[in-house]
């Protein structure tokens, strides 16, 4: 009885400071609406923020086009190629182009941008001093000289021939010729509209505008990125206004119509069949697992409903795709009939055949993969699910691969964002190809003779190669270009689209 | 005293090398980093190069007897992701979790020592029932739920705290909330028990029946002695805390050593690896030791 009154002031104090605690609390997500800056959610903490690693994604999210800018810039939504540094390019014969470039441009420390810097910067993402992402991603195999004609033009040579190289150009940062060539910096300095002011590893990293950039100011006056690894916490950022944007949610989160948005996230998944072994050498086979696959079921279950059906490598908006393939039917009488026919012939279709797939690949992998098998096996197929870390699969996925003569299928998603196929066929189906588990002369040719063409004919060339890829050939099994979520703060007026899965231009965030 | 500290240290020592190199070859076992680090149209030019820039083509002993010579040095290497001394890479991330794990093992003390004092002094009263039901909830709750649940509840449904990070003061509540239950029930539960020990002896019992006040009694007489179990146990959670608490340091943005071990690992980060291990080792060995110190202090008995 003594405790009760004496308890009284104590619960009214606690109270008090809770409220206190409260008010305080409620203020700090109004700060965060303040103004024209934003707050931007990434799933994961950046370790670099080297302009040469920006084929990364979530660093290409905060330095591409907004602190470090490239000659020539892709539009995705068309694979149009506009002028962004060089204000025009020609190719001069023998794998030489010729860019011009802006004038009056200068970079972030105040220094002025020259055909130097070009030559520096390209020297400097092909080097063998440093690893960069770029160079490793799109220059690999090629031998790359840029010289400086005078201040404002350059010269820059491939070999082999690049008919892309303008497109290729979109991919590289610029950086002063003062940055280190065999160390990462981690200070960029860049002529984009940005600059890094702050980088608390760990915390946070905050872009500030520029007042004397070249072009147009852009709405947004800064930017703080934060890092959260919990697709959960990152949506509930958004909707408590600790944050403007997250470029990646799970599907799970994208609840509200007003905020959260799907969009084709430039990823292809498919099954890619080792065709040199038995009985996958057989092309019956091969149809028969395409034709084992109800894809249908898939969307609105295990994956969201607004994943499309894949009938290429690449995604639609790509040039050269072929619009006449269509996903192939779901006919499991027609695929049981096929197995029956090879078994007639020998071919030993009862051999068990290993499916490995990638733990967190994507969201509901696992499921996904055991669906798929229990449809292979319906067929009459002998499958062996296994699912492997990327560390494993790397191992069964690039060559050089395991050589026990078991037959494979390997699960894989191929992401390419530049608008060109040449990024993809080689890779994937030449004989020389990194992650190629078929050969054919033909259609080497074909890659060959599409990689060097150029306007329609190369569409055209590339729309026969898929072609023969998947009805002639039938590498794999095609299965899905998938989608991402975002959510993005009602008093933005911006939507992600399929540019947001490798760079997320603040220039383009307006606000309501 | 000296000698003791002597010997600890010297055993402790011991214990860190042979740490050291089971690490250092285990971790190795686990594949080549490679694959991870670069893209996967990389062509076998660049993976070479990879491979020679960071020694990785070097036979592993050889690469183990460079790791010794630079750690004569105090060099614990370069972190492949991040391309920074591994050390200091490490050390930026203890810090956040030594003061995480600080603040929230002085919370839990003072609360679990005072509310399972005053249950044992009356056992089977409300303040008993009462501490002893939460106490075994908070024991039995997954960390990532309470997490999730708390963000929903206070940051999303009432908006009264932050989220997640670690911007100001309001930003440590949930992760320390989250952190303190689970030790919380645990010390509770050892505090009650060791006390109703303590509370039934001889000593106790006289200084009742000679109308000692029960404050006196439970803190300064019995508490005292009950103390040793329950220092054991605070030393095993704060050890736990020491080497990271990833799944609240992953949901709540927190940039800990825990996260940093994990992601390190699931990367092949080799050099941030082996100095975390170190880091936290040599953490662990300091709060044994001071254990041991706790343990003289509060019983004269024990002598070193």
């Amino acid at each position: 009885m003594t405790i009760a009154p004496r308890s009284k002031p104590v619960i009214r104090r606690l109270l008090c400071c809770a409220a206190v605690g409260i008010g305080l609390t409620t203020s700090a997500p109004a700060q965060a609406q303040d103004d024209r800056a934003i707050t931007i959610a990434l799933n994961e903490d950046l370790d670099l923020i080297d302009p040469c690693m920006a084929a990364q994604s979530n660093i290409g999210r905060v330095l591409l086009q907004n602190i470090s800018e490239t000659l020539t810039e892709l539009n995705p939504a068309d694979g149009s190629l506009t002028p962004r540094l060089a204000t025009e390019w020609q190719e001069g014969g023998d794998g030489t182009w010729t860019f011009k470039l802006r004038d009056g441009v200068t970079f972030s420390d105040g220094t002025e941008f020259t055909a130097a810097d070009v030559v520096h910067s390209i020297n400097r993402t092909t080097s063998d001093q440093l690893i960069c992402e770029t160079g490793a991603k799109y220059f690999g195999g090629l031998d790359i000289t840029a010289e400086a004609l005078d201040d404002h033009t350059v010269s820059i040579t491939a070999d082999p021939a690049q008919p892309i190289l303008p497109l290729l150009m979109s991919t590289l940062t610029i950086v002063p010729e003062e940055t280190p060539m065999d160390e990462y910096t981690r200070n960029p300095i860049g002529t984009g509209p940005y600059v890094l002011s702050e980088w608390n590893v760990g915390q946070n990293l905050i872009l500030d505008r520029r007042d004397d950039y070249w072009g147009e100011t852009p709405e947004v006056t800064r930017a703080t990125y934060v890092f959260r690894s919990d697709d959960a916490v990152r949506a509930a950022m958004v909707q408590t206004g600790e944050a403007d944007i997250a470029p990646l949610i799970s599907e799970i989160d994208a609840t509200n119509e007003a905020t959260d948005f799907s969009y084709p996230n430039s990823e292809t998944t498919y099954l890619r069949i080792d065709t040199m072994t038995a009985p996958l050498d057989d092309l019956r086979v091969r149809k028969a697992l395409n034709l084992a696959v109800d894809r249908e079921a898939f969307l609105g279950t295990l994956l969201p409903a607004d994943t499309q059906l894949a009938t290429q490598i690449v995604v639609p908006t790509t040039a050269g795709t072929n619009e006449s393939l269509v996903p192939p039917a779901f006919d499991p009488d027609q695929a049981l009939q096929l197995l029956e026919e090879a078994r007639a012939d020998g071919v030993p279709v009862d051999t068990e055949i290993v499916l490995i797939g990638r733990t967190g690949l994507f969201a509901n992998v696992t499921e996904v993969m055991e669906a798929l098998t229990q449809m292979f096996e319906d067929v009459g197929f002998n499958v062996d699910l296994q699912m492997m870390d990327v560390a494993q699969w790397t191992e069964y996925y690039s060559k050089p691969f395991p050589d026990d003569g078991k037959p494979r299928i390997v699960a894989a998603m191929h992401d390419n964002n530049r608008g060109d196929p040449v990024f993809s066929m080689y890779f994937k189906y030449a004989c020389g190809g990194l992650q190629s588990a078929t050969c054919n002369e033909d259609l080497d040719a074909m890659i060959a003779q599409a990689t060097e063409a150029t306007g329609d004919e190369r569409n055209e060339l590339w729309s026969q190669t898929f072609q023969k890829v998947q009805e002639e050939l039938v590498a794999d099994v095609l299965l899905f270009h998938m989608v991402g979520f975002s959510r993005v703060a009602e008093r933005l007026d911006f939507r992600p689209s399929i540019a947001t899965n490798s760079e997320l231009e603040l220039a383009e965030i307006k606000f309501d | 005293m000296g000698r003791f500290i002597a010997r600890r240290t010297v055993a402790s020592a011991i214990s860190l090398a042979f740490l050291v190199m089971a690490v250092f070859f285990l971790s190795r076992l686990t594949g080549d980093p490679t694959d991870l680090y670069l893209p996967l149209d990389a062509s076998q030019e660049v993976r070479d190069n990879f491979r020679e820039l960071n020694g990785l083509n070097d036979p592993i002993l050889l690469q183990f007897a460079y790791y010794l010579g630079d750690m004569a040095r105090l060099d614990f290497g370069t972190s492949l992701r991040s391309a920074e001394p591994a050390l200091a890479v490490v050390l930026q991330a203890f810090q956040w979790t030594l003061v995480l794990a600080l603040v929230t093992m002085a919370f839990v003390t003072v609360a679990a020592v005072i509310l399972g004092s005053l249950a044992a002094f009356n056992v089977g009263g409300v303040l008993d029932r009462v501490a002893t039901f939460f106490s075994l909830i908070g024991a039995s709750a997954p960390d990532f739920w309470l997490a999730i649940v708390a963000i929903v509840i206070f940051s999303v449904n009432f908006g009264w705290l932050p989220t997640s990070g670690t911007g100001s003061i309001w930003h440590w509540i949930l992760p320390v909330s989250v952190l303190f239950i689970r030790p919380f029930g645990l010390i509770l539960q050892v505090v009650r028990g060791s006390m109703i020990n303590a509370l039934g002896s001889a000593y106790v019992k006289t200084a009742r029946a000679k109308g000692v006040a029960p404050q006196p009694i439970i803190f300064t007489h019995a508490l005292r002695n009950a103390m040793l179990p329950v220092v054991t146990v605070m030393g095993d959670q704060a050890a736990g805390m020491l080497n990271g608490a990833v799944i609240v340091e992953t949901i709540f943005g927190f940039p800990g050593v825990g996260k940093l071990m994990i992601d390190s690992i699931l990367q092949r980060d080799f050099a941030v690896i082996l100095a975390a291990i170190m880091v936290t080792a040599v953490a662990i060995f300091i709060m044994n030791l001071l254990i041991d110190l706790a343990y003289a202090l509060l019983d004269p008995r024990i002598r070193y």
